[in-house]
């Protein structure tokens, strides 16, 4: 995917710098880790610094002193997750501005001009976001909004001229695979007019089992020629998952949060290093990892003793799960490109689920596409479990 | 075959005055050199050199703080980097003491053997908190889990365990409320004393030759609180002929023949005339009782002396290094009145803590005298840097702007560039590969020149409470303290007479108060208590409060706009 600062290569994760920093990190550290996307969120920024501020400095990639691409989401959902008074009209969605208090309007078109002040590389629409928990009429009305709004979105960045912005759709429609279908429709009508198709309205608390159905229906339906992007999917399992199930693009605050609390991902799994069993643990979190944590040797006793007390040792974490991802997926590539996918898929989880316990949403998804992760394994059992493999004590 | 000395886990230290002082406390340059015999990061060996006067980097649980190991990298002022030992005694066995290697302290906490010179002490110099009394055998020290005795066999044991280059001797330097007895004073000295002996001992390894002795680089607090008898009894002390047995023992003529270097804490100094002064006791300064303003004249007046009390019959040929100055102009005085060579650098961390990013130069740039008192620094929480898209430091160039100046640029009134990551960033040229098609799409080869951070951004990250802040700060202020003692040191080489002139310009150009530090320390403090869920409405309650205050109108309440929404 080349865009006007540089190629990105997919599939991808992307780190998450929601107020314009990935948190502790400079842009030049997160260049130094092999990053060429990162996503800030335009709620946050229309907040804080403000678009004033940020047109001044020419722009949130000057502002933040970052060379290669940027993705902002649209802050709709942010405005339903952060804001307990948002109300959606067909106009946009209204909410008191936690600065005025004054009842503010975000319309589509809003969302589209902020996003151009903004002046990430990948923009997103506005959409109608419900929880994808919700039931019933309302996640058939957001569709047919999203679907709307798509339109006056269209509409505002054709007439703005942005063409070195790439606009994305997002899919809706919950977990009702009717409404996806006809959201799928809709917006793959518009597919000249859009850079790429998001997944959206997932990963909010539903089974994984109807979050892999719905992701295998999106994927299946969407354009081959347009990048698709998973919005907030960030666990090892889930990524592996939906690049096999033909997903290119994901973002998610958890390998970057996580860290903060001490948990280091690797491929056995992620270590709770505030855990008593690592204070004498004079290995690196991972002796093969190439993070600036790991190659200085920083022990997982050193993490242990000022996780929760030093910032620098919540950045060197940071900074291993940001390459941990990236490194994942730059695997995953090469395994594509050699077409050995199947078989890193195999061996991906034979180490991240050592004590054989596959959940079985994991291998039915994979089943669906035709790799059978079991074959020829022995000892092995399939449980109805999510797979999130946490190390507890 | 390997050399004998290269069996020698303790490299050797050395101090070489430069500039021929005209007295015992004269202004005075120097160079700190320690040469690695052992092989190091690749190499046969390694030498670490450092002009003084000069910074040491002062460290929290082992860390700069808010600098990850590359970060550290960028910063290559720190080269000298402080260590106190009391955090890693939260567990037993302190997992630092179980690690390998020829450098263990270098390893466990990420430093290079061939770039960063450790020293280790036991308490944090930094920390003024009351601690309970100190014994005949043992200091008190603080974790994060509760207080611990150490004894000085104790201490020896970890020293000689982890091996940092140079080690500070156990001292007794009482952190129980003040004032302290002539006999209290009296104790810490004989005490501090015996545990120098303790620590000076020779190491007795089996592979070294028993003469002469191995020992370890090991400087000494020069106690006796602020009593100049006590401080003169103590460098007494240090240079009396050893009794027989300790001789024996020590294998040494005197303590003093074993000391490398001497060190002064200024905290505990404080903290004891604070309380002469007002005649109140430690507790009711609140803990932690850690003065963070710079000391009055007066106050360093005293420092002078009692500093003076402690060197005056030393040896002028070893260096003086001071712990927890709280100013430039504090340093500056010490320079000038008592010849130190070494200075942590904690105050311009904490600076950095609370928001400042550091702005002033010495000797002063020509012409800027008739302007009001500078501050030494610029509060970046402050509103009035919302847009301002400057670099941090006006004093400073950044490196970009230096960079496409070239060649042609008036050498002569062109400002210095400050070096630090968040001025002259560059990108780097190896970022990491993790497919085999990404060398493909990313440019490796070349590093090039970044466009400086901008004060509207670290202004944006402070109030968004992004620790990313703090990182740049750090940077910065080593940069501009190191780039002070660059300064320092070129005055006094160029004209030693001249620098009782520069420092009584840069006393009247910049603002010895350092007021700054509690307006930035107050913003530190709202911005930490609002963060979290909800936080742009607390913020908006305290303005509308505020505002309210002022126009005396009653605050509008969140329900009345959530009916106006849903209305």
């Amino acid at each position: 995917m080349v865009m006007a600062h540089g190629p990105t290569l997919l599939p991808t994760f992307m780190p998450v710098a929601t107020q314009a920093a990935i948190k502790g990190l400079t842009s030049q550290q997160m260049e130094d880790l092999g990053v060429t996307l990162i996503l800030n969120n335009t709620y946050h920024l229309n907040l804080r610094p403000g678009i004033k501020i940020l047109r001044e400095a020419g722009g949130a990639h000057k502002f933040q002193g970052w060379r290669k691409n940027l993705l902002t989401d649209s802050g709709g959902f942010q405005l339903v997750s952060l804001s307990k008074f948002t109300k959606i009209t067909e106009e946009g969605a209204l909410f008191a501005s936690p600065f005025t208090g004054e009842p503010t309007l975000l319309t589509p078109e809003e969302s589209i001009s902020i996003q151009h002040a903004i002046g990430a590389d990948i923009i997103m629409q506005l959409d109608d976001v419900v929880s994808s928990l919700t039931t019933g009429p309302r996640v058939e009305e957001a569709m047919w909004r999203s679907v709307r709004w798509l339109d006056r979105c269209i509409a505002q960045h054709k007439r703005e001229g942005r063409p070195e912005q790439n606009l994305f759709a997002i899919i809706q429609g919950g977990l009702d695979s009717g409404l996806r279908e006809i959201c799928l429709e809709e917006m793959v009508k518009r597919k000249d007019s859009v850079s790429g198709f998001a997944i959206g309205g997932l990963s909010g608390g539903e089974a994984k089992d109807t979050f892999w159905k719905m992701i295998a229906l999106c994927a299946e339906k969407l354009p081959d020629d347009k990048p698709r992007y998973s919005m907030g999917i960030g666990f090892a399992e889930d990524l592996l998952v939906c690049v096999a199930l033909g997903v290119d693009m994901a973002d998610c605050v958890f390998p970057t949060r996580t860290a903060r609390f001490g948990v280091a991902l690797t491929r056995q799994g992620p270590l709770n290093l505030r855990l008593n069993k690592y204070s004498q643990d004079l290995d690196p979190i991972d002796k093969d990892c190439a993070c600036p944590t790991c190659r200085s040797e920083t022990s997982r006793a050193f993490i242990y003793h000022n996780i929760g007390t030093e910032t620098a040792t919540a950045h060197a974490v940071t900074q291993h799960n940001i390459v941990f991802q990236a490194k994942l997926m730059g695997d995953v590539r090469d395994a594509i490109m050699k077409d050995e996918y199947p078989a890193f898929l195999k061996s991906f989880f034979k180490g991240y689920y050592a004590n054989g316990k596959y959940p079985h949403w994991i291998v039915d998804s994979l089943n669906s596409v035709g790799v059978d992760l079991l074959e020829g394994l022995q000892n092995t059992q399939v449980v109805d479990e999510d797979g999130q493999n946490w190390d507890y004590a | 075959m390997t050399s004998p000395n290269a069996l020698n886990p303790v490299p050797t230290f050395s101090f070489r005055l430069r500039s021929t002082s005209p007295s015992r406390f004269s202004p005075r340059t120097g160079h700190v050199t320690l040469t690695r015999s052992r092989p190091t990061d690749g190499h046969d060996s390694a030498t670490i050199e450092l002009p003084t006067p000069s910074l040491v980097c002062a460290t929290s649980r082992g860390v700069i703080q808010h600098l990850s190991q590359d970060n550290v990298q960028r910063t290559p002022c720190a080269k000298w980097i402080h260590v106190p030992f009391e955090s890693f005694l939260q567990i037993d066995p302190p997992s630092i003491s179980r690690q390998e290697g020829p450098n263990p302290l270098h390893s466990f906490l990420g430093f290079s053997p061939s770039r960063h010179l450790l020293s280790l002490s036991l308490r944090d110099p930094a920390d003024g908190r009351e601690v309970p009394a100190n014994g005949k055998e043992f200091v008190s020290t603080l974790t994060s889990r509760g207080t611990r005795k150490i004894a000085a066999p104790v201490f020896r044991s970890y020293v000689t365990t982890v091996l940092p280059d140079i080690t500070f001797a156990m001292s007794d330097i009482p952190f129980t409320p003040p004032p302290h007895s002539q006999k209290r004073t009296t104790k810490s000295v004989d005490r501090s004393a015996q545990w120098l002996a303790n620590i000076l001992a020779p190491l007795n390894l089996p592979s070294l030759p028993q003469t002469p002795p191995t020992r370890l680089n090991v400087f000494v607090h020069m106690v006796g609180g602020i009593r100049d008898a006590a401080r003169s009894a103590f460098s007494y002390m240090l240079r009396e002929p050893l009794e027989p047995k300790e001789r024996t023992l020590v294998q040494l003529k005197n303590l003093d023949e074993g000391v490398s270097g001497y060190v002064f804490d200024l905290q505990p100094l404080r903290i004891t005339l604070l309380a002469e002064e007002q005649k109140v006791s430690l507790q009711s300064l609140g803990s932690p009782a850690v003065p963070h303003r710079p000391s009055d004249d007066k106050v360093c007046d005293t420092f002078v002396s009692l500093m003076h009390a402690s060197l005056e019959e030393m040896p002028v040929e070893k260096p003086r290094l001071v712990n927890t100055t709280l100013s430039p102009h504090e340093m500056l005085i010490l320079i000038r009145d008592v010849g130190i060579d070494l200075f942590d650098s904690f105050w311009v961390q904490q600076a950095a803590t609370w928001g400042i990013a550091l702005d002033f130069r010495f000797p002063v740039p020509a012409g800027t005298e008739e302007e009001a008192k500078k501050h030494l620094g610029h509060n970046l929480y402050d509103d009035c840097y919302a847009i301002d898209i400057s670099r941090l430091a006006d004093s400073f160039l950044d490196g970009l702007t230096h960079s496409n100046r070239g060649e042609s640029a008036d050498q002569k009134n062109t400002p210095p560039v400050c070096p630090c990551g968040a001025c002259s960033p560059t990108w780097s040229n190896e970022p990491l590969i993790h497919s085999s098609l990404d060398e493909y799409t990313v440019p490796r080869g070349t590093v090039e020149p970044a466009s400086p951070y901008t004060r509207a951004y670290i202004h944006h990250l402070l109030h968004t409470h992004e620790m990313s802040a703090h990182a740049f700060l750090a940077m910065h202020n080593f940069a501009v303290l190191d780039a002070f003692f660059a300064g320092i040191r070129e005055v006094i080489e160029r004209d030693p007479d001249s620098f009782e002139n520069e420092v009584k310009r840069f006393f009247a150009v910049y603002d010895s108060t350092f007021e700054l530090l509690d307006e930035a320390k107050r913003s530190y403090h709202e911005v930490d208590k609002a963060r979290g869920k909800g936080r742009l409405a607390r913020e908006k309650e305290l303005q509308t409060a505020k505002v309210a205050e002022e126009l005396d109108v009653p605050v509008p309440t969140v329900e009345v706009v959530e009916e106006a929404i849903q209305g």
